[in-house]
């Protein structure tokens, strides 16, 4: 399965990420992923077991974030202290796209306060 | 040479197509498990190979004229290098614009991402246009990879 989906908490919407983002399966992932972007306003990526993540796949991820942001919605990022999370300091998207390291943290970032 | 013996130069040649990606992948794999490379400099050569060849293949033109891609690996003392080649067009990644950290998701342009994680997670990057052909060195060392 390319993402896995799921309706958790306070209308937060979590995708789960796993194993290898690379080029060619980031290719694959970018519909589906505007897709979600463009229908949810909460969105959790958990890239906690991803292994590998290439410029393609954070391109997808930055794209998603700019489509949720864009309709007054946010998009947060989970991810261990690993090299996925290097790649996303050193491209400068954990500037635009908030990272966490535990998913509580991710999920009150992007919830809707009542 | 039988399919089974291995390759002392650890030299792999690919058609310029996204779908070869994949055999460079595990192939480095190999290559750092004979070597008993880190699994940080593993990803860092994985990366930057990745970068390097998804690049060549969506933007040099090689992959519509079917030209072949080769890579190389190989120890240099505890460094890793890497060369790879293409007969693309010319295109010289180490003199690309340095790679402001983008302010707006507008402006993070893919193929200047991949230049950008090269130069980062590679201890060295050098260009040379040789006989009609692009060849990129990349160097890996334990310690930038850490």
């Amino acid at each position: 399965m390319d993402l896995a989906v799921e309706d958790i908490a306070e209308g937060v919407t979590k995708v789960v990420l796993r194993g290898r983002i690379d080029t060619t399966r980031a290719v694959l992932i970018e519909l589906p992923f505007n897709t979600l972007a463009a229908d949810k306003r909460a969105i959790v990526v958990d890239l906690t077991a991803v292994e590998f993540l290439a410029s393609y796949g954070l391109r997808v991820l930055l794209m998603g974030a700019k489509i949720v942001n864009g309709k007054g919605g946010k998009l947060a990022i989970v991810c261990a202290d690993n090299n996925v999370a290097k790649v996303l300091r050193m491209s400068g998207g954990s500037e635009l796209i908030p990272v966490f390291e535990d998913q509580d943290t991710a999920v009150a970032a992007v919830a809707r306060r009542a | 040479m039988t399919a089974t013996e291995p390759d002392p130069r650890h030299r792999m040649v690919i058609k310029a197509e996204l779908a070869e990606l994949a055999r460079l992948a595990t192939w480095a794999e190999a290559f750092a498990r004979s070597a008993r490379l880190s699994a940080n400099l593993l990803f860092a050569i994985q990366l930057c190979i990745e970068e390097a060849v998804a690049n060549i293949i969506m933007y040099s033109g090689a992959a519509e004229r079917r030209e072949d891609v080769a890579v190389e690996l190989m120890q240099a003392g505890d460094d890793v290098v890497a060369i790879i080649e293409d007969g693309g067009r010319s295109f010289d990644p180490t003199t690309a614009p340095a790679h402001r950290k983008p302010t707006t998701i507008e402006e993070a342009q893919v193929g200047e991402l991949g230049i950008h994680l090269m130069r980062s997670f590679s201890a060295g990057i050098k260009y040379e246009r040789r006989d009609g052909r692009n060849r990129l060195t990349l160097r890996f060392n334990p310690a930038h990879a850490a």
